[in-house]
């Protein structure tokens, strides 16, 4: 049986972090080994200011006050607790480069690397999740 | 039944019970025993799944009014 968890957070909305935040913090709590790489839009998720307010997808505005009656974390906890449990982010160079963004712009702790960064992580993962 | 440390995780959702008896748990030594007590309806089948997981014993599980309480033993 796999030990480890491999993500690829490709999206940048308030709902994709909670998904990926989600798993990752459970599986990280689940003694698994897990690593989650960030393109594209998915860099929100882990960029300094972008991850503080992340957008609904349109129309669903009002599921704010949901999120609050849950008592459901902050996705800036979530991040903490995941890297507290040992997850590792990696930023995808190319995306950063594309977007003018350097590694001073995240949250510190994070890796930077390329797609065979990730696939070494992930070619003995089980699962292999894509948000 | 000796409960070593309980844990109150009431009112937290999915995925905080779980992060939190990982946590609790890191702090028992082995065969010592874990009461956590949540509000997340998901956490009879988290928790049930976590201990599998983890490779610890569900003692036994309760219910009652909106709590559930299980007690955990540390492998």
């Amino acid at each position: 049986m796999s030990n480890k968890v491999a993500i690829i957070a490709s999206n940048g909305g308030l709902f994709d972090a909670y998904k990926v935040f989600n798993i990752a913090t459970a599986a990280a709590a689940t003694e698994k080994e897990v690593a989650i790489f960030f393109t594209f839009e998915g860099l929100n998720l882990i960029h300094k200011q972008a991850m503080q307010q992340l957008p609904m997808p349109e129309g669903r505005e009002h599921f704010a006050e949901g999120f609050k009656k849950a008592n459901v974390p902050s996705i800036p906890e979530l991040v903490e607790m995941a890297q507290e449990l040992g997850v590792k982010f990696i930023g995808c160079q190319m995306t950063m480069d594309v977007m003018g963004l350097t590694k001073e712009d995240f949250i510190d702790g994070i890796e930077v690397g390329g797609a065979v960064t990730f696939l070494e992580f992930a070619k003995d993962a089980s699962p292999s999740l894509t948000f | 039944m000796e409960i070593n440390k309980v844990l109150d995780a009431k009112g937290l959702a999915c995925p905080m019970p779980i992060v939190r008896t990982k946590k609790a748990m890191d702090t028992l030594e082995s065969g010592q025993i874990l009461e956590v007590q949540v509000t997340d309806k998901g956490a009879l089948a988290d928790l049930t799944a976590w201990t599998v997981a983890a490779g610890h014993t569900l003692l036994d599980h309760k219910e009652e009014a909106d709590v559930l309480t299980f007690y955990i033993k540390k492998s």
